[in-house]
């Protein structure tokens, strides 16, 4: 893959391992922290539309851990949780992110927020353990929302390129 | 995931009609960039760019076989273009809409209290 002559991307030694995701939203920083801190907010917009959460317990603190399920509009159940290893308001949560605390897969986002104007901007940074691990949470949640959505031909077509040529 | 410069972005490669062509074509094997245009029907300085643009952004993979270069295709390089149509980041993408309506209503309340 790797040769002079290819004008290969610059990328951070860890890009191939993570996932970065990005959004402004149009309200005070404190006001989007608070979101991310309480069940009753979070269980009205975590996960894709369709999906619903049950909570079994919440603790938000450094160590407290946030067990729930996730409900998929297909009826899917899928088991998660979720601990928090840093807190630091109204600026960044860090969290490790799997289906149970004994999850040997369980992986770590950094979210960070930061003034952009009067609005905010949200960046979510998930570092898989290796690679295999990333592209793995990735098929998995292809998986999870496979029933809702309906992918246009294109991305069908370039979905199915890649699992048949990329992998194996 | 952020968007590189235009000639890295597999997303901008393959926004192109004919460069989407052309990665059906390479998907049956390799071929020299005279069959590429011959194929698709195009000049081959065409065909030719074509590729440099596919190549630059990893979609494809070139080699030397005597006189001629043979292109093959690098189906790897349309890993973000399959992370994008579904999967977490969509997940998560999907998950901060309606983040962001929660908030505007929050906002909202918190102004009328």
């Amino acid at each position: 893959m790797s040769g002079t002559e290819r004008g290969a991307p610059v990328q951070a030694a860890s890009a191939d391992r993570e996932i970065v995701i990005s959004r402004v939203i149009d309200a005070p920083r404190e006001l989007v922290f608070e979101a991310f801190t309480e069940v009753r907010h979070l269980s009205r917009w975590w996960g894709p539309e369709g999906f619903t959460t049950t909570t079994q317990s919440f603790e938000f603190r450094v160590g407290g851990d946030w067990d729930f399920v996730m409900h998929g509009p297909d009826g899917t159940d899928y088991t998660e949780w979720i601990t928090w290893t840093e807190i630091a308001p109204p600026e960044r949560i860090a969290l490790l992110h799997g289906e149970s605390p004994s999850d040997p897969n369980a992986f770590e986002s950094v979210l960070t927020f930061e003034p952009d104007g009067a609005a905010t901007r949200i960046e979510m940074r998930t570092v898989f353990p290796t690679k295999e691990l990333r592209d793995e949470a990735v098929e998995k949640y292809h998986a999870i929302e496979g029933g809702q959505q309906t992918l246009n031909n294109l991305a069908a077509y370039l979905t199915e390129m890649v699992r048949k040529e990329a992998e194996g | 995931m952020a968007r590189a410069a235009t000639t890295s972005d597999v997303f901008n490669a393959i926004a192109e009609p004919q460069r989407r062509e052309i990665l059906v074509l390479l998907r049956a094997g390799e071929r020299p960039v005279t069959d590429v245009a011959r194929e698709l029907g195009i000049a081959q300085p065409r065909a030719s760019k074509h590729l440099r643009v596919l190549r630059e952004v990893g979609l494809v993979r070139d080699r030397k076989a005597g006189k001629q270069r043979l292109y093959c295709l690098d189906a790897r390089g349309l890993r973000p273009v399959h992370e994008w149509t579904g999967g977490f980041e969509r997940f998560w993408n999907e998950a901060f809409d309606r983040l962001d309506a929660y908030v505007q209503d929050l906002k909202q309340a918190r102004q009328e209290e």
